[in-house]
């Protein structure tokens, strides 16, 4: 079997190698054959969202839209109108949206045709995508590990061939660590670049929506639809939408990426060190200058990170009440009753921790010590980025500490857990935009490297990593599939 | 033990726009249920704020218009809670950082003095949906259109002292918001709540005691009730040696008394922090200058210029800047008007008054426009009719749109003016009524008016009455 | 700061969640970690430091105070378990 690039379907869509209906069918069938060994997939028996493919005259109106036929997934986090939206969770099981998020429509608008909703950790919280109500998702590069979360689904579903590109959410590294994790390269853009609109709020100043492709070259096409100023969002930001496609090819010669000694205090152990060592060489070979920088409070990124994230979602999630939508227990007289017993049913363990703690931070007498202080925390993290951007124009280090750990290691040790997010936290912190790419198996495990840069900058990361993946091959290396009928379980 | 009353007013105000604060459903009252409710008010999953400009742009009107600062930077803040007409399990409000603070008001006593009252701050927020508890036998039914209207809450310092300022208050605020025209002010709708916290303390002391809260006063004459039920309650709890517990009370305007509402409430802690789905509202000098110079002339200033410019009478000034709408009617009279504008504030606060009582209607749905009022009254000062006509006419008018001068045309109601034909009238009367005529010369001067009054019916209310007068009055004394 | 088994009823009370009192204890022990872990902020100097509400340095937008007229009522409610005449349903609340 083979993946194909959102370019090559381009392409081959042009050439009328294959239609936007086959292409399809295709995928859906892919889905179906082999998608029981990753459980990637929450709900992938829908209906093209665009009317175009059961419609053949439509198609040529739409030839010229950016993205005519290209089938895609979405994590489950997003509306999707009249298509079930769970957010992998018991609460939304049977939640069907009377609305798209406004990226969704924004996909629509230019072509791009739904093939399904990706698994996910309960609304986004986790780094496995092992709190989901419907079952852990498999990295396709080994059964018995995790793809990374929370948007586990959409990693594992690239990462085979599933589907050529999928939507994924960022609140503290969930793109970029599943990225990682399973071989691919994962986006998120600056925080306001894309629409929040429609996305079920995990963290909201912290969430954005981004990309998991095969390439970076991909990840363009689709951000340029993607991205771009919403008036249903406040945190929207009036930023024009740059051609991102155009921005690959430019010239990096000359420029400077900077290495934050916090990231390379030897913590890493020596293989993934030896893979971050080797791919520096490669960007340096293409002419890039590398500079020693500090970030000093980097380390504070975690405890600062679980202060506000579980503080916005404690309240984000107190409308999951079971009255308008949302499970629902029959039969209780009592209002306080009734409440309790539909959150307690509805919602897993990780996301009633992080309630807690949310609570408790935000509660009368804490609010100063921690909410207050973290906050405070964030300034002095923003403010090292923009000291480190004055010399630098990239900052590079790893995504992850290691590649994908077993299912099952580390569910009952949430700090653990929580300690995976290291690399990736601080840049949702500063709102900044950050790509992981692949750079090398160990084990026969994939592992990714990790670029930061500068608010709006994404042209940058995207051109850096296009030049990457045009002297090397780890981001078109792909798992051995078997089909779902022949997997052992 | 002399106690002093402390109050303080948290008045919220539903303003006057036409969409809710934060989503862009109508914020028109009596609808059916859930009708009104955008997926933004009903919180439904994914769904953000976007805030409303007209509501800042009302909020600052009442800022200024109670000489307030206006803060430069303004934040909103979630106030959590978990309630059946809260849908998002918190509501948009403010906590630090309000867009109004620091402002006045004076209201006048009894005695004729001003009393300045402090306002703390007044700060934007959403409203709630409804609770219906009738509706269903065994559910609380959910109406949320009203969920997401436009609040102004506006806190008074403690610095109220009796019921009778807090009504005072209370009513200046009324009439401020209506003359603003940013909220319609009615109580029964909805749109004016006030909850007032009570407290006593000894005279000499200078710190406060522990005060109640007494929510659902929907009209002045249960604030009235409400505070003074409540000062007697908590007098008699301090003077047995007692404390009074610091928590929310109902006023049940049946019972006329306040009620414990169930305690859970009170062990509700907001857990407030800044909403992170709104940005800081900024709001540059620019927007403030445009304001200031739109804001309307307000009460006191208008009664001083009716005083000292149109040199009506304070009490009847009082009467009709009391109503911006009908100061406004009466304004727009003025505009057409060349004579005595008393004359036209007696006519507004007599026959027009006593029509809108008697329909029960607002002056906006006054059939009779400001300009043929104006056309009418102008016509008594040049003396064209008598007013004992124009009171007929004004009748007419109420129920048929005629041009003023038309229809005296048509009806021949013009006033009689002519000396001569007039004592051809007077003199005929006293011949009819000698006995009257003798009881006159004799020294009961009141048999004057049954004489004019004849001569009045003899020319169907047209002769001019103070003519009339002087030649009745004229005659007799020549005989 | 340790907190206490009451500590989790109470905020369990505020953020309307059930646990079991099996459950109880591991929450309590999982919540002491990570409180140990977040308690690390307080070593960092933050005097003169403002709080980041936001990552990007911008206001809020204002809306024109335009009516969108959607009654979708009918449609939402299909979402809703307990809606009835238009209505939502809650348990009996008693004032």
């Amino acid at each position: 079997m083979e993946r194909f690039t959102v370019k090559a379907i381009q392409n081959m869509l042009s050439d009328k190698q294959i239609n936007a209906a086959e292409l399809f069918d295709l995928y859906s069938s892919r889905i179906t054959d082999y998608d029981q060994s990753f459980n990637a997939f929450i709900t992938s028996d829908v209906e093209p969202n665009v009317e175009y493919i059961t419609d053949d005259k439509n198609q040529e109106s739409l030839s010229d839209a950016a993205l005519t036929g290209i089938p895609y997934a979405a994590k489950d986090i997003f509306c999707t109108q009249g298509i079930r939206t769970t957010c992998g969770s018991k609460m939304l099981e049977n939640f069907i949206p009377p609305y798209d998020a406004t990226v969704i429509k924004n996909l629509k608008q230019q072509g791009a045709v739904l093939l399904g909703k990706t698994n996910m950790d309960e609304f986004a919280m986790g780094s496995s995508n092992e709190t989901s109500y419907f079952g852990s998702v498999h990295n396709p590069w080994d059964r018995e590990r995790t793809p990374g979360g929370s948007s586990g689904g959409s990693a594992a579903a690239v990462a085979a061939g599933l589907a050529p590109i999928a939507l994924g959410t960022d609140t503290g590294g969930s793109i970029r660590q599943p990225a990682a994790f399973t071989g691919i390269t994962g986006l998120k853009p600056t925080y306001g670049r894309c629409s929040r609109y429609g996305m079920v709020a995990f963290a909201s100043s912290l969430d954005q929506a981004g990309i998991l492709a095969l390439s970076a070259e991909d990840t363009a096409i689709f951000l340029e639809s993607m991205a771009g100023f919403d008036p249903l969002d406040s945190t929207s930001v009036e930023e024009s939408v740059p051609q991102y496609s155009q921005y690959l090819e430019e010239n990096i010669k000359g420029k400077i990426i900077g290495l934050p000694k916090e990231f390379f205090d030897g913590s890493l152990a020596s293989p993934y060190e030896a893979l971050v060592a080797e791919s520096i060489d490669s960007y340096k070979k293409l002419g890039i200058v590398f500079k020693e920088i500090s970030l000093p409070n980097i380390g504070y990124s975690v405890p600062t990170y679980y202060v506000v994230a579980p503080a916005e979602c404690s309240s984000n999630l107190a409308r999951y009440d079971g009255v308008r939508f949302g499970y629902h227990s029959k039969n209780i007289e009592d209002l306080d009753e009734f409440y309790r017993t539909n959150r307690q049913i509805g919602f897993g363990e990780e996301v009633k921790r992080r309630i807690i703690t949310g609570t408790y931070v935000l509660s009368a007498g804490y609010y100063d010590a921690y909410y207050l202080k973290a906050q405070k925390v964030r300034q002095l993290i923003n403010q090292d980025f923009e000291r480190a951007f004055e010399s630098v124009d990239i900052i590079l280090g790893p995504t992850t500490q290691t590649s994908a750990f077993k299912l099952g290691e580390k569910v009952d040790d949430p700090v653990s857990m929580y300690m995976n997010d290291i690399y990736t936290i601080s840049s949702n912190l500063a709102g900044l935009p950050a790509i992981s790419h692949p750079i090398g198996f160990v084990q026969g495990l994939p592992y990714g490297l990790q670029l930061i840069a500068p608010h709006f900058k994404e042209h940058d990361l995207l051109n850096l990593t296009h030049q990457y993946q045009k002297v090397t091959d780890w981001h078109q290396m792909m798992p051995k599939l078997s089909m779902s009928s022949e997997s052992n379980n | 033990m002399h106690w002093e009353t402390v109050i303080g007013l948290e008045i919220h105000v539903q303003l006057a726009c036409d969409s809710k604060i934060f989503s862009s459903a109508s914020t028109v009252y009596g609808k059916e249920q859930n009708t009104q409710a955008s997926l933004i008010d009903l919180g439904y999953p994914g769904v953000l704020p976007v805030l409303n400009k007209e509501a800042v742009m009302m909020a600052i009107k009442f800022g200024l218009a109670v000489e307030a600062e206006i803060a430069d930077l303004s934040i909103f803040a979630r106030k959590n809670y978990f309630y059946p007409d809260l849908p998002k399990g918190y509501q948009i409000s403010q906590y630090e950082l309000p867009i109004v603070s620091h402002g006045q008001l004076a209201i006048t006593l009894d005695d004729g003095t001003d009393k300045i009252i402090g306002i703390t701050r007044a700060h934007l927020e959403e409203d709630a949906g409804k609770s219906i508890h009738d509706k269903f036998s065994d559910t609380t039914a959910i109406d949320l259109n009203r969920a997401g209207t436009p609040l102004l809450e506006i806190v008074s310092e403690p610095e109220l002292s009796s019921a009778k300022e807090a009504i005072l208050y209370m009513q200046k605020i009324h009439q401020l918001v209506r003359y603003l025209k940013i909220s319609d002010g009615n109580m029964q709708e909805g749109s004016f709540r006030c909850d007032a916290n009570v407290s006593l303390k000894p005279k000499e002391n200078t710190r406060l005691g522990t005060r109640a809260e007494i929510k659902n006063i929907n009209s002045f004459r249960f604030v009235e009730s409400a505070i003074n039920f409540e000062v007697d309650r908590q007098k008699e709890i301090l003077e047995q040696g007692g404390s009074v517990v610091q928590e929310t009370r109902l006023y049940d305007s049946d019972a006329k008394e306040t009620r414990s509402m169930r305690t859970k409430e009170e062990a509700n802690d907001y857990r407030y922090f800044p909403d992170p789905d709104l940005l800081p509202v900024k709001i540059d000098k620019g927007i403030i200058e445009k304001i200031t110079a739109s804001l309307p002339e307000l009460f006191d200033k208008k009664v001083d210029r009716y005083v000292s410019t149109l040199s009506i009478k304070r009490v009847d000034a009082i009467e009709i800047a009391k109503n911006i709408e009908l100061a406004e009617y009466f304004e727009d009279a003025l505009n057409t008007y060349n004579g005595n504008p008393q004359l036209l504030a007696n006519w507004m606060l007599t026959e027009v008054m006593a029509i809108l009582n008697k329909d029960k209607i607002e002056i906006a749905n006054l059939s009779i426009t400001a300009q043929s009022l104006s056309q009418l009254i102008q016509r008594i000062d040049d003396g064209t009719i008598s007013s004992t006509i124009a009171k007929n006419i004004f009748s007419q008018l109420i129920e048929s749109k005629m041009d003023v001068d038309e229809l005296i045309k048509e009806q021949g109601l013009e006033q009689i003016s002519d000396t001569t034909e007039i004592e051809q009238i007077v003199i005929t009367v006293l011949k009819e009524h000698q006995e009257q005529k003798d009881q006159y010369l004799a020294g009961k001067e009141q048999v004057l008016g049954f004489l004019i009054g004849k001569v009045m019916q003899k020319t169907q209310g047209k002769a001019n009455p103070k003519l009339v007068n002087d030649l009745m009055v004229k005659i007799l004394s020549n005989n | 700061m340790a907190i206490t088994k009451s500590d989790i009823e109470h905020l369990c009370g505020l953020s309307k969640l059930n646990l079991d009192d099996d459950e109880i204890p591991i929450y309590l022990q999982q919540m002491t970690d990570i409180l140990e872990m977040i308690e690390q902020l307080q070593s960092a100097d933050t005097d003169e430091i403002i709080p980041m509400a936001h990552p990007l340095d911008m206001h809020q937008r204002l809306r024109e105070d335009k009516v969108i007229d959607t009654n979708d009522r009918d449609i939402y409610q299909k979402n809703s378990l307990s809606a009835e005449e238009g209505f939502y349903k809650v348990p009996k609340v008693i004032e």
